[in-house]
């Protein structure tokens, strides 16, 4: 199945095309420092260019996979509207992804790779105790966190493929007791915090003990890899319900609380 | 040709058929009635609504029109100005409707979509009529007061824009005043219609002694709108006024508060038709619907076109309408497109 994956839920813009036989192409647009992100602008452009390197056409496409966040509103709009429109004039298949989930997935793909004697990849730059750490079994926990801006991160925590605590913000302050939860799930030992919003908490993370990898480990980075995989299983509705792939906010509208808040 | 056109730049989310001659073949309009509650409308909550609709809006627009995808020759869409997280909505499945069949893209600004939609062709008693170039046009809404020269289908010149509020902005801010909600556009028409429009003075800024006739650059400044004087003297009015004043006196603030928006759009644009020679006079913007807008007009000496309402107001159809005369970007050109706020398309 040739699947077009992308995500918009953090300042990057990230497509992959995945080709029938599971090969991957991938592009991706990190803004530098505080810069604008680039979902407008870039995400169409990355596509097509990969489209064009495959020597492919739009209309061989078979499903669009597309990150749904948690993130930024105006990135996750933005990618989900393409998807949308792309699936709407194509009439194929449309699948939201976890944007969580995908940042999970990158570590996962990764262990499995070391177990089967790949190169090590789990390596912080600058941050030599990483590899160790985590060990090449798989028996670490994953936190994934995006940026959620005021001081806070959404945050899902996953052992393998299992979903342990589903996305939610949250601030740094509690981390320790989301950890407690997590664990509780699960008879993981270790945990390894991954994405923008481990970054950003890192001192919270690393005081119970969770690893998070150097600032430049491709783990803090939702790759299309992940979004093209995870959207070529099935999707969880028909493709009639394309118009269903929305956004996973977690955050209710500034106005809507403001306007509860000044009503009690 | 056939064009396929999207409009999101505020809280309706619009989609339209229109074919290359001007015949519109579907309009749909879904305005979102959620803003209400919070006085004005949340650029937030109207971009999620927006995400929401949009796909259903454009299947909509293709089956009224009775086409698919298939016969679409052109995407037009709304690239500003507006609120950029709304617009990206509209201008984001755009750009993916179009890139996926390698259609050509017009990016529309949404003015020139206000201005061309006196070009398409309506039935009307029995007939059907578009209003061709040259002529003056005032476009008057919550979003924008504009006094343009239309001398051409392709663009328009700004003879005059608001420095302040919009004019459908002040009739909003006048009802909410007269504790009349939101939007209190209509309301304060229904309130006005029982009152006495000479009961209370209201500065218009109108003289017409300002700039000197024929001089071209004192032209541009005279023929500008500002409404805030207006609303700050209704404020200082409802001070003056006892409690039982106001409740007694509220058809008549709001008549002769209406009368002076109205005298204020009409003495622009009566200088305006003075000065350009035009004769000929358009109107759009929700503010077209006001009944004393249009009684106005009518006593005018000069040729005054209204579209119907639903082309007034926010919509699609006149986004297509305004693609049939801007060049197209074709596909992959318009891929790296962005939405802009305010002023004018960045070059
Ligand atoms: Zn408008």
């Amino acid at each position: 199945m040739i699947v077009l994956g992308f995500d918009t839920a953090t300042p990057a813009t990230v497509v992959g095309l995945r080709l029938a036989d599971g090969t991957m192409l991938q592009s991706r647009d990190d803004p530098e420092g505080e810069a604008r992100p680039g979902h407008a602008t870039r995400l169409l452009p990355l596509a097509s260019e990969l489209l064009a390197q495959a020597g492919l056409g739009w209309s061989e496409l078979e499903r669009i996979a597309v990150g749904v966040g948690p993130g930024t509103f105006t990135g996750l709009r933005i990618g989900i509207a393409t998807a949308r429109g792309l699936a709407q004039s194509l009439g194929v298949t449309l699948v939201g992804v976890s944007s969580l989930r995908a940042l999970a997935h990158g570590v996962k793909e990764r262990t499995t790779a070391e177990a089967a004697g790949a190169d090590p990849v789990i390596r912080g730059d600058g941050a030599a105790g990483v590899d160790s750490t985590l060990g090449t079994d798989e028996g670490a926990g994953v936190l994934a966190m995006i940026d959620a801006r005021r001081g806070e991160a959404f945050v899902a925590a996953y052992d393998g493929d299992v979903e342990l605590i589903a996305p939610h913000a949250l601030p740094p302050s509690a981390m320790g007791e989301l950890l407690e939860r997590a664990a509780a799930r699960t008879n993981l030992q270790r945990w390894i915090a991954v994405g923008d919003g481990a970054l950003r908490y890192r001192d919270a993370l690393e005081r119970p003990g969770v690893v998070v990898p150097g600032a430049r480990s491709a783990l803090h980075r939702i790759q299309a890899r992940a979004i093209c995989g995870l959207g070529t299983r099935p999707p969880a509705h028909a493709p009639a319900g394309d118009a269903q792939v929305v956004p996973d906010y977690r955050r209710r509208p500034d106005a809507e609380i403001a306007l509860e808040g000044a009503a009690s | 040709m056939t064009i396929l056109a999207l409009e999101t730049s505020c809280d309706d989310t619009c989609a339209a058929v229109v074919d290359d001659d001007g015949t519109i073949r579907s309009n749909v309009i879904s305005s979102q009635r959620v803003h209400d509650r919070f006085g004005g409308v949340v650029p937030e909550i109207a971009s999620r609504h927006h995400l929401e609709l949009v796909n259903i809006v454009v299947a909509q627009s293709l089956e009224e029109a009775s086409i698919t995808l298939e016969q679409v020759d052109l995407v037009a869409v709304t690239q500003g100005p507006g609120l950029v997280g709304a617009l990206l909505v509209g201008l984001s499945t755009a750009k993916a409707l179009a890139a996926a069949r390698e259609l050509p893209l017009a990016a529309i600004d949404h003015l020139q979509g206000h201005v061309a939609a006196n070009f398409l062709v309506f039935d009307r008693d029995g007939g059907r009529e578009a209003f061709e170039p040259p002529f003056l046009c005032l476009i008057a809404s919550g979003g924008h007061t504009l006094l343009a020269h239309v001398s051409d289908h392709e663009g328009f010149q700004t003879l005059g824009r608001t420095l302040d509020d919009a004019a459908g902005e002040a009739f909003d801010k006048g009802a909410r005043m007269l504790g009349l909600g939101y939007p209190g556009g209509p309301a304060l028409e229904r309130l006005a219609e029982a009152g006495d429009p000479d009961a209370f003075e209201f500065p218009t800024s109108g003289s017409r002694s300002r700039g000197g006739r024929g001089a071209t650059r004192a032209f541009g400044r005279s023929l500008d709108f500002s409404f805030a004087g207006l609303k700050t003297s209704l404020l200082y009015k409802l001070r003056e006024l006892t409690e039982v004043e106001r409740r007694e006196r509220a058809s008549d603030l709001a008549a002769s508060y209406q009368a002076a928006i109205v005298e204020h759009l009409m003495l622009r644009a009566e200088e305006a038709l003075d000065l350009t020679k035009l004769g000929r006079l358009a109107v759009g913007g929700g503010v077209a619907a006001n009944g004393e807008l249009r009684r106005r007009l009518a006593e005018l000496g000069a040729s005054v076109h209204v579209p119907p309402s639903v082309l007034c107001t926010d919509n699609a159809a006149m986004i297509g309408g305004a693609a049939r005369f801007t060049a197209a970007l074709p596909y992959p050109d318009y891929l790296g497109l962005d939405a802009y706020a305010t002023g004018e398309r960045p070059r």
